[in-house]
């Protein structure tokens, strides 16, 4: 038990500084937070702050618009996460019970779906969603979010389904079930648990995009969270640092509890599709 | 309960054939099994009887409904399955009132016959419990049970009992033997364990390679191999094999050695031809005559003694109930009663 | 007929789905295409056809050649220094050692949180006046004047690769650690009793076995790090006098800033064939693991 001891030990000591690294924005971003608007500069810089100023949050909700930018955040992500979904989990069965011509180039545009970063196409991108009308409208980041994780999703999903085994269907069939009624009462509930891990991580990856609404959307209060903070640190000369991070904290927590819970799935998922 | 009849069904994967024509006619009531080695193609043909194969060509019957373009859930075919299948997310009542719960059975019905079942297969008292609370046993008699409440035009086992270890195999083997004499549903029943083939089996088609090999009652498989495959394959230890050549009366080895056979009607002079005969047959001879083996290996197993020797450079073994004390390159003489004698064409394979 | 019917069943499943792909990332490349052999006003009317002018354009403006190969360190530097750290962490992780969980969940958490609001942070945390890092090292005593982090170019640029590790480690680990778990067990017992040291097993068995692996963590990470916007779009913009511009960030000003979506198509089709070289590699990288999977209990013994 000794030995185990001391490689804890080691471990914790060599992994500290890189821990370090890692925890020290989420510090910083408490201590400024709930520090007063006063006390941002002062010469020398310091982690002491002399009270905790709660109301920086209330004041920073009213001031920065947050909660029109978390409903606009809210509503894109839980919608291109339906989209993708539903558009995936028939794809992923297909590809997980299906043998079909042309699969194995459909595996090939999917991982090469997977690697077009939105960046390198947002002009494309933006020049289509202009000439759909759907520059300043939320649904643009809709579809395209929807679009975009959709190699990753029908990729999660099928590597879970390939671990429910095919006779569990074949013995609803032979019970007298239709390929349907197979599909809803035996399949579909065996794949809820993959269903809602993949819906989070689709969530999350939304929840987080950047460029694409720093693009589409031109107006503020179409802003979704990440470009609304932005908004509050670009090219303004003074920025309200408690506000933004007071901010920071509110958008990122809830989502790197979520995220904490949920990442020895991720890592279960890889192994099973996305690298082997 | 019906009949199932099988005709010149081939099965094709692309240009890749996996059945070469299978002509089986099951009759009612009876209980099949289908063995051979692994890839021999037994599973496949019982998928296509269950309707989750395609048929490449030929028929399949059940009674006398030609069921090809019949889907799996309308054959009225009940399956347990190599894995169980167990539905995870539901309790074991739930499992085996699954067939009838979709066919709108009332409750009442229902009930009766989950608990029917049940009983006959002592898991009264599991109904409630998730397959993942249950031991390896019990989960093959859940699955067997959601066979049962269905009174199914036939049963199909896929290799049923090869997740039990080798007691519990056993155990089910009678268990089924004894549930088919009970309900007397025609049933069909893929191994690839000749011994579960021989002790469960009203009668046994061996295939091999896509092609039927044999098919017949477990004594007339294992006294009148109908060819090598099946002399091989049915049997434990299995058969011993002498390569020779035939002349009246007897088969030369290649050291010379004659091995006393009645070849009246059986080959011509001078065929090379596969002498066979199986180890419990072989005996001491008495009198210093006989078949000389040079003793390599002694095997007792408690209930009798495994010998493995060698007669003209071709291993032979041998297997007594009384006990010996054999030593290691001591040469024995063996004999046999003539009727137990096999004879084989050596190219074919065919018996003669 | 029944059959040509059952046929169809998962084409008609895939194809929604593919649908929407070529619709928003099929049909962009074309418009792209298309665009960068045009005159584009700087409201994206397309005024007639220059052939091959905005490549020549692009070809001959320094700023797209200072940005190349500023990608080329940017991406070189932050693959090689999160697989240089990853490699001996995700080992750390592989093992059985007190607070393991714990350890686990602080480094994926950069992970969760989106790329802006990490640069948005550390954009505050290396304030030059305030920001807590002067703090932390001037209480520290290593420093005692506080330091403009991101005033110069050059010390901003290191520093934005150094925060593009730290945002890369926790996929990175992810990758390896789903290799370093599937690795046979007994591999290394055979090794130990053949009298390998742990050096040994790292050289001969870990290390070969992990290769497929590292490859994908390398061609991933080049991609994603490629096309990493937020960090240096967030910190600098590019800037002080675009001495941090990636050929993403100067992609973005051209086209969003300065309207020259002629040329700002052209450099998108530069990188998307630059990307699309990768991503060949990557799939054949992927497939190969596929087949080797086969086999893989020969290499292990010699």
């Amino acid at each position: 038990m000794t030995t185990k001891l001391t490689r804890s030990l080691i471990y914790w000591a060599l992994l500290s500084p890189l821990m370090v690294v890692i925890l020290f924005p989420f510090g910083v971003m408490f201590v400024t937070a709930v520090r007063p608007r006063e006390e941002l500069f002062v010469y020398p810089p310091t982690w002491g702050f002399s009270e905790f100023r709660w109301e920086n949050f209330s004041e920073m909700w009213v001031k920065t618009n947050f909660g029109g930018a978390l409903l606009n955040s809210l509503y894109v992500s839980v919608a291109a996460t339906v989209v993708a979904l539903v558009l995936s989990i028939p794809a992923a069965y297909a590809m997980s019970r299906y043998r079909f011509a042309g699969k194995g180039a459909y595996r090939t545009f999917l991982l090469m779906t997977q690697m077009m970063s939105p960046i390198v196409l947002v002009l494309g991108l933006f020049r289509l969603m202009m000439s759909l009308g759907l520059v300043n409208d939320l649904n643009s980041l809709v579809l395209t979010y929807a679009a975009f994780n959709m190699a990753f999703t029908i990729w999660m999903l099928q590597s879970y389904f390939n671990s429910i085994p095919r006779d569990l269907e074949e013995a609803a069939w032979m019970d007298g079930a239709s390929h349907l009624t197979s599909l809803v009462r035996i399949f579909l509930p065996l794949a809820v648990p993959a269903m809602v891990v993949t819906a989070i991580f689709t969530f999350i990856n939304s929840w987080n995009e950047f460029v694409l609404a720093l693009t589409m959307m031109r107006s503020s209060e179409d802003f979704t969270l990440p470009v609304q903070i932005y908004a509050q640190v670009a090219g303004r000369y003074q920025v309200e640092w408690h506000h933004v991070m007071a901010a920071t904290v509110l958008a990122t927590v809830p989502v790197a509890i979520m995220f904490s819970w949920l990442q020895r799935y991720l890592i279960r998922g890889m192994a099973l599709g996305a690298v082997k | 309960m019906s009949s199932v009849t099988i005709r010149g069904v081939k099965k094709k994967y692309g240009a890749m054939a996996v059945l070469h024509g299978i002509d089986l006619e099951i009759r009612d009531r009876e209980f099949v099994v289908l063995v051979g080695p692994s890839g021999c193609g037994k599973s496949t043909l019982l998928r296509m009887i269950a309707g989750l194969e395609s048929i490449s060509s030929g028929d399949i019957l059940i009674g006398d409904r030609v069921v090809n373009d019949v889907p799996a859930k309308a054959r009225d075919i009940a399956m347990v399955f190599q894995n169980y299948a167990l539905y995870p997310h539901m309790s074991v009542y739930e499992n085996m009132s699954f067939s009838l719960r979709l066919k709108r059975m009332a409750k009442e019905m229902i009930d009766r016959k989950v608990r029917e079942a049940a009983e006959i297969l002592n898991l009264s008292t599991y109904l409630e419990r998730s397959p993942r609370q249950l031991s390896g046993g019990q989960r093959q008699r859940v699955a067997m049970g959601r066979a049962l409440v269905r009174d199914a035009q036939v049963f199909l086992f896929d290799e049923p009992l090869s997740n039990l270890d080798a007691k519990l195999r056993v155990v089910m083997r009678t268990e089924i033997k004894a549930l088919h004499q009970r309900l007397q549903t025609t049933s069909v029943y893929v191994t690839h364990d000749q011994i579960e083939a021989m002790t469960m089996a009203d009668r046994i088609v061996v295939m091999n390679a896509g092609k039927i090999e044999q098919i017949g009652t477990p004594l007339e498989l294992y006294d009148t191999p109908a060819n090598l495959f099946v002399a091989d394959f049915i049997g434990s230890p299995s058969m011993n094999f002498l390569r020779g050549t035939l002349e009246p009366g007897a088969v030369v080895l290649a050291d010379g050695s004659r091995v006393p056979v009645e070849t009246t009607g059986r080959g011509a002079a001078g065929q090379k031809v596969v002498f066979g005969i199986r180890p419990e047959h072989l005996s001491l001879s008495s009198d210093g005559t006989g078949l000389a083996a040079e003793v390599e290996v002694v095997e007792p197993t408690g209930a009798n003694i495994q010998v493995y020797a060698r007669v003209a450079g071709m291993p032979l073994c041998a297997v007594f109930t009384e006990r010996h004390d054999f030593r290691p390159g001591q040469t024995i003489h063996l004999a046999w009663p003539g009727r137990n004698a096999h004879l084989f064409d050596a190219a074919s394979g065919q018996r003669l | 007929m029944a059959n040509r019917i059952q046929k169809s069943v998962p084409m008609m499943m895939i194809l929604p789905g593919l649908a929407l792909a070529i619709a928003i990332i099929g049909y962009p490349i074309f418009d792209l295409g298309w665009t960068s052999m045009h005159d584009v006003s700087r409201f994206g009317k397309l005024t007639g056809f220059n052939g091959g002018e905005n490549f020549a354009e692009v070809f001959v403006d320094p700023l797209f050649w200072e940005s190349l190969w500023r990608t080329g360190i940017w991406t070189v530097a932050v693959v090689g220094g999160t697989l240089a750290i990853s490699m001996p962490v995700a080992m750390i992780l592989n093992d059985d050692f007190h607070g393991r969980g714990v350890a686990r969940v602080i480094i994926m958490l950069p992970w969760a949180i989106s790329l802006t609001m990490t640069a948005v942070v550390w954009r505050w945390a290396l304030n030059g006046r305030a920001g807590l890092l002067n703090a932390t090292l001037m209480n520290a005593g290593i420093i005692d004047q506080p330091i403009e982090w991101l005033a110069t170019a050059s010390t901003a640029f290191v520093v934005e690769i150094l925060v593009g590790i730290l945002v890369s480690i926790p996929f990175t680990t992810t990758i390896l650690l789903g290799g370093l778990s599937s690795m046979p067990q007994d591999a290394y017992e055979a090794a130990v009793v053949d009298g390998a040291s742990g050096w040994h097993q790292f050289r001969y068995i870990t290390l070969p076995l992990m290769k497929p692996f590292i490859n994908i963590a390398i061609v991933l990470n080049v991609i994603y790090v490629f096309n990493s916007l937020p960090i240096i779009w967030v910190m600098t913009e590019g800037g002080p006098a675009n001495g941090t511009d990636i050929l993403v960030t100067y992609l973005y000003k051209l086209a969003f800033r300065f309207g020259q979506l002629g040329k700002a198509a052209a450099i998108s089709l530069v990188m998307f064939f630059v990307l699309l070289a990768f991503t060949m590699l990557y799939v054949a990288l992927v497939s190969r693991n596929d087949r080797d999977d086969a086999a893989p209990e020969e290499e292990v013994k010699e």
